[in-house]
């Protein structure tokens, strides 16, 4: 059973991801800002980080910066951005084999993402699976 | 980390609901929970499976409890409560409660485990209670899911129409804004064919299929009934849901776009006809705004059209120059690799280069002959009265920046200003290379008509000084193209100047 851990602070959003992503049978762990998201994380590794990039405390990046070095996250991350700060933003999340999504997102495209990062060989540095055949 | 049937967040609001039950236990009831078929979520209580059970849900049947077997299969019919009690000795009592659309019974144990006791009236009555607590609490999660759907489809279709709006905002043709919007349309309405029929009657399929074919009168109907109603309509075309609704346009022009599902697919609803009408609105606008544009843009040229017509009217020795020098200006920006939006601003400095000459007086801009230094200043004004002239006229920067300029030389010796090299924008040197070559291939009152070769060996000659080389190669490769590539217009354009040019002298 894959782990996915949301992190946003929008309740609503966070609620609605949620939703959709349980419904796709992942079990999916929530947190509201990057702080909990990162404990969450270190109490128990996930597979994907969904996040936003804009929350109170630690912010997306920072979030994902700090636990990709960990390697709590051992799949992959997808990023949720605004429309408006798109452009670079976007460009720097994909150099670094980010998944980036902008809001409103397409929830289709939410679990296609997921699931593509699930389902691809592990590649994430100091990621516990990334011994895989 | 249980599996496969996620434990859900309806699974987990259960589990709460019933830890908050318990709560409401009278002093006789040891444990109350939910059963339900395939071992869902909610699960008979602990202490009732350890007592009497010792297993899971699934074995129920096969320890030989007739009650919580009954239970399970949510057969327990109320009048048998009473009867309802344990093998091990405890009272029991459930009531059949649907949870998610699936039969499950709520359950209670009574404490008392020494001897065996009836259900008493207050077990029943909180049973009651937590009864019609649990139906409520379905019916809310059933309208909750019902919303959660409802907001997941609207973010789905929301993302849809942010992507159309991007997509659309990079289009300024109206056929492919038209074309974008009916193929996203289809997406949405999960359509197999999508079109528009014009307000004279044309149809234009943006997705293609077949369903039109088969049944065009009951389509045709539709289309028309849309555009007479000016409203979104629902219908069918043989056994293929349609829907249609009105593109108004500018001056109330109304092109009908339709959406047809594949055969046999369900109809449209309310909800397909809101979004319909919604997109149809946004897309009218667009439309309109990139109709109005076309027409200005079209105003625009028919003005500079005229400007130009007013310079040629002045100026008998040099008519057609413009026209030639908007055209080879283009050519030579084509050369360079401008955007097609480059080129037209190209071509219009072209077109408007010597516009300051209405500026100068007739008798000094026909004069035959050699012109005096007084009346040379007053020729050299043109460039600055053109500008002048062009100011006023928003987002005509680079043609005021090619008017302006075009009499500047690479060495610093032309006029207005006597820019030197890069200084001079690109639009300039190159409408000061077509000039060049136009003038000298051109008979002149002191002067027969050079031959294009003769005109190029005397750029050629100048460049670097009073011509430049940048501007001046491209013009060579641009000139020589357009003789390879078209050389009927080539001749017909210029071929009168090659033979002119065989007696050509200076």
């Amino acid at each position: 059973m894959s782990r996915i851990l949301v992190a946003e602070d929008d309740p609503h959003i966070l609620r609605l991801i949620s939703l959709w992503l349980t419904r796709q049978g992942y079990t999916v762990v929530e947190a509201r800002n990057g702080a909990a998201a990162r404990d969450l994380a270190q109490a128990e590794p996930v597979d994907v980080l969904v996040c936003d990039v804009n929350m109170p405390g630690l912010d997306g990046l920072t979030l994902i910066a700090a636990l990709r070095s960990t390697g709590w996250v051992r799949r992959g991350v997808v990023v949720l951005t605004n429309r408006w700060d798109h452009g670079d933003l976007r460009e720097r999340l994909a150099a670094e084999g980010i998944q980036v999504l902008p809001k409103p997102f397409s929830p289709t495209r939410l679990s296609e993402v997921v699931a593509a990062l699930l389902a691809a060989v592990p590649v994430e540095p100091g990621g516990r699976e990334s011994g895989a055949p | 980390m249980s599996s496969s049937s996620a434990p859900t967040h309806t699974g987990r609001l259960f589990q709460d609901l019933l830890r908050g039950l318990s709560g409401l236990s009278g002093p006789e009831t040891r444990s109350l929970g939910l059963v339900g078929p395939g071992a869902q979520p909610p699960q008979p209580p602990e202490h009732c499976l350890r007592l009497c059970l010792g297993g899971s849900a699934d074995a129920i049947p096969k320890r030989g409890c007739a009650f919580l077997a009954a239970a399970t299969r949510a057969e327990v019919r109320v009048d048998a409560l009473h009867d309802g009690r344990c093998p091990v000795g405890c009272a029991v009592a459930a009531r059949p409660v649907p949870v998610n659309g699936q039969p499950a019974v709520l359950l209670t144990v009574s404490g008392a485990l020494p001897g065996p006791r009836e259900p008493g009236a207050d077990l029943l009555g909180q049973l009651d209670r937590a009864q019609a607590l649990v139906q409520r609490v379905d019916e809310l999660l059933a309208e909750n899911a019902g919303f959660a759907n409802e907001v997941l489809q609207n973010y789905e279709q929301l993302n849809l129409i942010f992507d159309l709006t991007r997509e659309i905002a990079q289009l300024t043709e109206s056929r492919a804004i038209e074309r974008v919007l009916m193929q996203r349309l289809a997406r949405l309405l999960v359509g197999q064919e999508a079109g528009v029929c014009s307000a004279e009657g044309e149809w234009r399929p943006a997705v293609a299929g077949e369903s039109a074919r088969v049944a065009p009168a009951a389509l045709a109907a539709l289309v028309a009934q849309a555009r007479a109603q000016r409203q979104v309509q629902v219908g069918a075309a043989g056994d293929a849901a349609v829907i249609a609704g009105p593109l108004v346009g500018l001056d109330g022009r109304v092109d009908v776009a339709y959406v047809l599902r594949a055969p046999g697919a369900a109809p449209f609803n309310a909800g397909d006809m809101l979004l319909m009408e919604s997109l149809l609105t946004f897309g009218g606008q667009i439309l309109s705004n990139s109709t109005l544009h076309e027409r200005l843009r079209q105003m625009s040229l028919e003005v500079v059209r005229a400007l130009v017509a007013a310079i040629d009217k002045k100026d008998h020795y040099t008519s057609g120059h413009s026209e030639r020098g908007g055209f080879l200006t283009r050519l030579t920006a084509q050369e360079l690799g401008g955007s097609a939006a480059e080129q037209q601003t190209m071509e219009w400095a072209g077109l408007l280069h010597d516009v300051g000459k209405i500026g100068v007086p007739e008798e000094i801009l026909c004069k035959p002959g050699k012109l005096t230094p007084e009346e040379f200043e007053i020729i050299k004004q043109h460039p600055r009265m053109g500008w002048e002239i062009l100011r006023p006229i928003a987002s005509f920067e680079l043609v005021l920046d090619g008017v302006l300029y075009h009499h500047e030389y690479p060495d610093g010796t032309g006029y207005p200003e006597g820019l030197r090299g890069d200084e001079i924008p690109l639009v300039a040197r190159i409408i000061h290379v077509v000039d060049t070559f136009d003038a000298l291939t051109s008979t002149r009152s002191y002067r027969a008509a050079y031959s294009i070769e003769r005109a190029l060996e005397v750029i050629r000659a100048e460049m670097g000084t009073r011509i430049d080389r940048e501007a001046a190669e491209a013009f060579f490769r641009a000139l020589a193209r357009y003789q390879r590539e078209q050389p009927n217009d080539f001749a017909a354009r210029f071929g009168a100047r090659r033979n002119a040019g065989a007696e050509g002298a200076p």
